[in-house]
Order: C-alpha cells, then structure tokens, then sequence
C-alpha cells in the first residue's frame, strides 16, 4: 500500500501524471453524467420532440468521421499497395478503434432504452438505414478488434505475463488483408449510408438529397486522415515513445490537400442546387446556414478554416513543410468536418416544415445542450485521448520506425530518415 | 502470408464482394417492396372542418382511454387559418401512412403496419433511438423523456385507461384505438358504428367532426363521405398516403392564414 501510495506521489507531477489527472477530471464528471442520464432519463437534457437529435449525435458523428482514417489507410496499403503508409496504417487503425468506441459510447447514451441495445442486432429491419448502420458498427467494430490485436499484443507487460497469447494475438496480422477488405466493406457502406440516415428523410426538405451519403463519405476519409496524422504529430512532439517520420506524414498530407480540392468542388455545386428555387422548408433551413444561427459555423467554420485555408496550407509546399503550419491545417480540416455535421444535424430540425394546408410558413425552433449533456459528451471526447495515449505510451501506435508485418520495434528507417518532428 | 496481395487473393475478395452484393441486392428488393397492408378491414378516419369547433375534447378523451401523459397529445387541435372570419381548425392524429415514414426507418421494426392499415408500435422492442421522430412528416410522435407517473387529470371525466402506460424512453402515438376496435369486433360489433368498436376521439366528438369506418365497405360512413365531398390529405405530395382525410370548410381546399 505504502508502495504504491509513493508511486502515485513520485509520478503525479510528471507531465503524463498530470495528464492522466485531468482527463481523469473530465472522465469522472462524465461518468457521474452518465448515471444521472441513466437514473433520471432523457429529461435532463435540452434535446426534445422537435430536436430528437443532438449534441450527443454529433458526436457519434463526429467519432465515426475521425475514425475512417482506419479504413482508408488500411485500403491505401494492402488494396493499393502504397506499402511505406503502413507505420501510418497502423496508428489510424488505433484510432479507428478507439473512434467507433467512443461512438457506441455516445449511442449508449443517446438512446432512450440502452437497457435494450442488444434489440438492435436482434430484431432487423432490412428497409432501415438506421439497421444497416447499426450492423455495419457491430460488424466493423470485430473487425477492428482483430486488426487491433497485434497492437495490444505489443504491450510489454502481456509479453511477459502471457507470452502465448501475446503470440496468438500477434498471428492476427496474418490476415491484415483480407481484415482491410472487409473493413473497407464495412466501413465504406457504414460512413455513406450514415450519410444518408439523414440523406432518405423526405419530410425535412433539407436533408433530403442522394449528395448527403457521398459527402458524409468524403468528409469521413478527409477527418479521418487529418486527424491520424496531427494526432501522430502531436504524440511525436510531446513524447519520445512516438516516432514520425515527417516525410511521409508530409507526403500524405499533399495528397490530402489534393482531396481537399475535390471536396471543394463537391461541396460548390451541392451548395448551389440547394440556392436553387424555393422550397419549403429547405430553403429556410439553408438560409440558417448562410445567414441565421448557424452562418458562424457555416461560413468560418465549415468553409473558411474548415476547407479553404487548411486547402491552401496543405498544397503550398513552404507551409506545408512547416510542421506547425501542416498541423494547424490539420486540426483544421477535423474541425470543418466536425462543424459540418453538427450543422447538418441540427439544420433539419430547427427549420420546423409545416403539414398545414395552404400554409407555407415555416416555424423555427432552437437547441442548446445542457451541461449534462456538455458534462458527458467531454467525457467522450476524455475517453478517446486517453485511449490514444496509452496506446502512444505502451503499444507503439505511433512509431513509424516499426517494420510492419511483424510489428517489432526495430531502427528501419520507413520512406526516409526518422526523427521526431 | 505476405501482405502482397496477389491476382488470385484479389479474385477471391471479389467473389465475395459479388456475393455480398447479390445478398445485397436481395435486401434491397424486399426493402423496395414496401407495399401497404392489404387486410380484410381498412380503418381510416374522415374528419369535417367544417364541424369542428376546436374545443379538445377529442385530445381529453384520447388521453384518458390512453392514458397519456397530459404534457403530451397523441391528438393535437390546430388552427389552421380563418373563412369567413370564423377560425378554423384541424384535429391531427397520427396519419396512419400506407407508406409510413416511420414503419421504414425503424432499424429494430418496433413500429410496423397491422394488416388493416394501423400503424403500430410494438413498446417493448423500441430501443429509444427517435429515428421515427426524425422520420415522421406529421409530427405525430411523442417521445417519453420521463416516465409518466401520478393521476391522470382526464380520468374518469374522459373515459378509463383502456391501454397499459408506456415504459420512460420510447417514443409513443395514436394507434386509432386498436384496444376498441380489436374488441368490438370479437363481439361482433362495427368499428365506426357500435360506441364500443369506435375510437374515443370519434365518439366524444360533440359536433360529430370526426368519423370511422372501413374503407373496403362501400357503406361504411367513411366511404360514403368520400365519395360525396371533396377532401385532401396532409402533406400528400410526399406519397406517404395518410388513411386520415380532411373535408374542408365549404368545399375549398386552401385557408388564408
């Protein structure tokens, strides 16, 4: 006891000591959330019959979007054969991991009956986007875990505890490929038709359009990336246990300045249609986005420093050489993906369609969450970096000196020289 | 294994992608065929603008026999625009849809369609997601964010709870009071004639605004009122089509607001 009360106390105020402390912080605040939303009910929070949908949403959101960097990577890798992204692969498949559990965290919670959760793999309606979504996560999900499992076999303390099974969780990479493909299945369908949860809904005009599916898609692989190679970054420049090498983290950041552009053109003409005559409900809520509450987000957020500026960073190449530069446009690009599906959620509610005869007028209605909400969605967001240090710390996530295919720590250089950033 | 993928390795993950995609392909034509029920019995509900005067005893009754929570309404009473100088209203339950929002994008089939045209929820399946909510185009759908305890103020003046209460965290809606008619009609009675087959909002109705019956009975009053007055549905562009009709105020669709 003595011991380990003197641990504690040598290591609280190291940097990571510190670190776990406030997360913990965030964690403990949530979990306390949490139980109070499960004790009490949905009434605490500010979501109601016109706003079903919110903060919590767009969090589940969110962590699906940054989590396609797995397989995007993964596919980039052993589909395309681009083999030096591999050390990258690696670090976005943690992520992935991590990403998807902190969505099914947020589900947990958004739901009015999490006691029933279970029903949703159960009982199927193949006509439901909402089903194929649910088994695209609990499919995709196992395939994470099986490709996450030569990461967690790497961890020092199972090798000596449990040799054996360190070794049969090793064997996993074995069928990396087919596990790419598969997720790659999985993942591709469950990120567009996310999408077009919204995308079918025919009663909220604004919604209501095939673009909603690919450009979830597109936003996806676009947060997914930025934020595998900032958090790479990041881990680099805070601890020695992550490794970059920052040619190749540049070399994937050019070619996502090249997405960024498609995406650009993508988003120009789904914007445009959209200006197009007017429509119920549709035009009301895009006029929310361009000139109502929700125009910050929209112009600054998602279009300013959501796509244009990170654009600019990341295809001018002195920017983009400055690491600092490239992980500012990073984070940039995770936030305008983030904004954009916050907006997008939240649009097709506010703008409130009528069903009266001969009565055009569409209602508005408003949505902030409430601090449990705010309490437990930050305690989400605590769970996933902490998740991702320790990985950082103890499984190698990001450690681009790794020779890939049989995940031992060796000094090979990957795609040119290594060093910290 | 080398992580090379090779020709072989490909073709295979084809085959299986093909595969995959034939399942799909069959999951999407059973998702396509979303047909309507085709039962003996079609329930739909005619209600006259013209009669009603907005006075909500259709929401009390509603929520006395359903004992509902009186902070929610299965059946709401709206203004809806003025003839005349007089207001006029329109009493809006749930739809009914023969192509209900709803029904298609519950992921777990908790709300689904009963062979004569209900649209039903199945309290113990629904897993809280709202996505029905988010689906319906007539705003018929209340969520229980709290579980309704205590009296309800409507009971007994409006009727007896003739339904359990629903459970915190599922989303709840009209059902046409399928308790009255499934009843009515083992002891033989007619929904939309015998007082006990019919659903309470039709029967407290003291003008008579709203009535019932079987659309495949040519002589069931909802027929016949049909075929004799003009009458319009909600939202009837998006083809959900609403087993709930509207006759307008002296025959004309569309009110100033």
């Amino acid at each position: 006891m003595k011991t380990i009360l003197k641990t504690i106390r040598e290591n609280i105020f190291t940097p990571w000591g510190l670190w776990l402390g406030f997360l913990s912080f965030f964690l403990l605040a949530a979990l306390a959330a949490g139980i109070t939303v499960f004790w009490k009910g949905l009434v605490i929070t500010n979501l109601t019959d016109l706003v079903p949908w919110g903060l919590w949403i767009t969090i589940d959101l969110s962590s699906i979007a940054v989590a396609a960097g797995a397989f995007s990577l993964c596919a980039i890798v052993y589909l395309f054969g681009f083999k030096r992204y591999e050390p990258i692969a690696r670090t976005a498949t943690f992520i992935g991991f991590t990403g998807y559990s902190m969505a099914m965290l947020a589900l947990l919670l958004d739901i009015g009956r999490p006691d029933r959760f279970w029903k949703s793999f159960v009982y199927w309606n193949t006509h439901s986007l909402l089903w194929e979504v649910t088994m695209c996560v609990g499919l995709y999900f196992t395939v994470l875990v099986f490709e996450v499992m030569p990461i967690v076999a790497s961890f020092e303390w199972l090798r000596k505890k449990y040799p054996r099974l360190a070794a049969k969780m090793e064997s996993a990479h074995h069928f990396a490929p087919v596990l790419a493909v598969l997720g790659l299945m999985l993942s591709s369908l469950h990120q567009s038709s996310l999408g077009a949860v919204y995308g079918v809904i025919k009663a909220r005009p604004v919604w209501y359009r095939p673009e909603m599916s690919v450009m979830f898609m597109f936003t996806a692989i676009l947060a997914g990336v930025s934020l595998t190679l900032l958090a790479s970054m990041v881990a680099a420049r805070l601890t020695d246990k992550a490794r970059v090498s920052d040619m190749l983290i540049e070399r994937a950041a050019r070619v996502l300045g090249y997405l960024m552009i498609a995406y650009l053109y993508w988003r120009f003409w789904d914007w445009l249609a959209q200006t197009y005559t007017y429509e119920p409900g549709r035009t009301e809520g895009f006029h929310l986005l361009t000139e109502g509450p929700l125009s910050f987000n929209f112009w600054i957020g998602e279009l300013l420093f959501g796509a244009l500026i990170p654009t600019f960073i990341l295809l001018y190449k002195p920017a983009r050489e400055a690491p600092l530069w490239r992980m500012l446009a990073l984070a940039m690009i995770v936030g305008g993906v983030v904004a954009f599906r916050f907006d997008t959620n939240i649009v097709g509610f506010l703008a409130v369609v009528p069903y009266l005869p001969g009565e055009a007028i569409v209602q508005y209605t408003s949505y902030t969450p409430s601090l449990v909400e705010w309490t437990a969605g930050l305690g989400i967001i605590a769970f996933g970096l902490l998740a991702f240090s320790i990985g950082v710390k103890y499984l190698h996530v990001v450690d681009h000196r790794l020779v890939p295919s049989d995940h031992e720590v060796e000094t090979i250089a990957v795609g040119g020289t290594v060093h910290p950033v | 294994m080398k992580n090379n993928l090779t020709r072989r390795d490909f073709i295979k993950i084809s085959a299986v992608g093909v595969a995959a995609a034939a399942a799909g392909t069959q999951l999407l034509q059973k998702a396509e065929a979303s047909e309507g029920p085709k039962g003996e019995h079609q329930w739909a509900m005619v209600i006259f603008q013209s009669k009603c005067t907005g006075c909500n005893q259709c929401q009390m009754a509603c929520n006395a026999n359903n004992d509902i929570n009186p902070e929610m309404n299965w059946t709401k009473v709206l203004e809806a625009g003025e003839v005349n100088g007089e207001t006029v209203y329109l009493p809006r339950p749930c739809m009914h849809c023969e192509h209900a929002p709803c029904v298609e994008v519950c992921p777990v089939g908790a709300s689904y369609y009963r062979d004569d045209g209900i649209v039903m929820m199945d309290y113990e399946k629904c897993i809280g997601c709202r996505y029905c909510q988010v689906a319906c185009p007539y705003d018929a759908r209340v969520f229980n964010w709290e579980q309704f305890e205590g009296e309800n103020p409507y009971v007994p003046q409006y009727g007896e709870p003739e339904v359990e209460r629903r459970p915190r965290g599922v989303p709840e809606k009209c059902s046409f009071c399928y308790q009255r008619i499934d009843r009515g009609l083992s002891l033989g009675l007619t929904p939309g004639e015998d007082p006990a087959a019919t659903p309470a909002c039709v029967l407290v109705c003291p003008t008579h605004a709203r009535i019932f019956g079987d659309l495949n009975d040519p002589n069931s009053q909802v027929s016949q009122a049909l075929r004799e007055n003009p009458s319009y549905r909600l939202r009837e562009n998006l083809g959900t089509n609403p087993r709930v009709y509207y006759i307008p105020v002296n025959g004309t669709v569309s009110v100033e607001g």
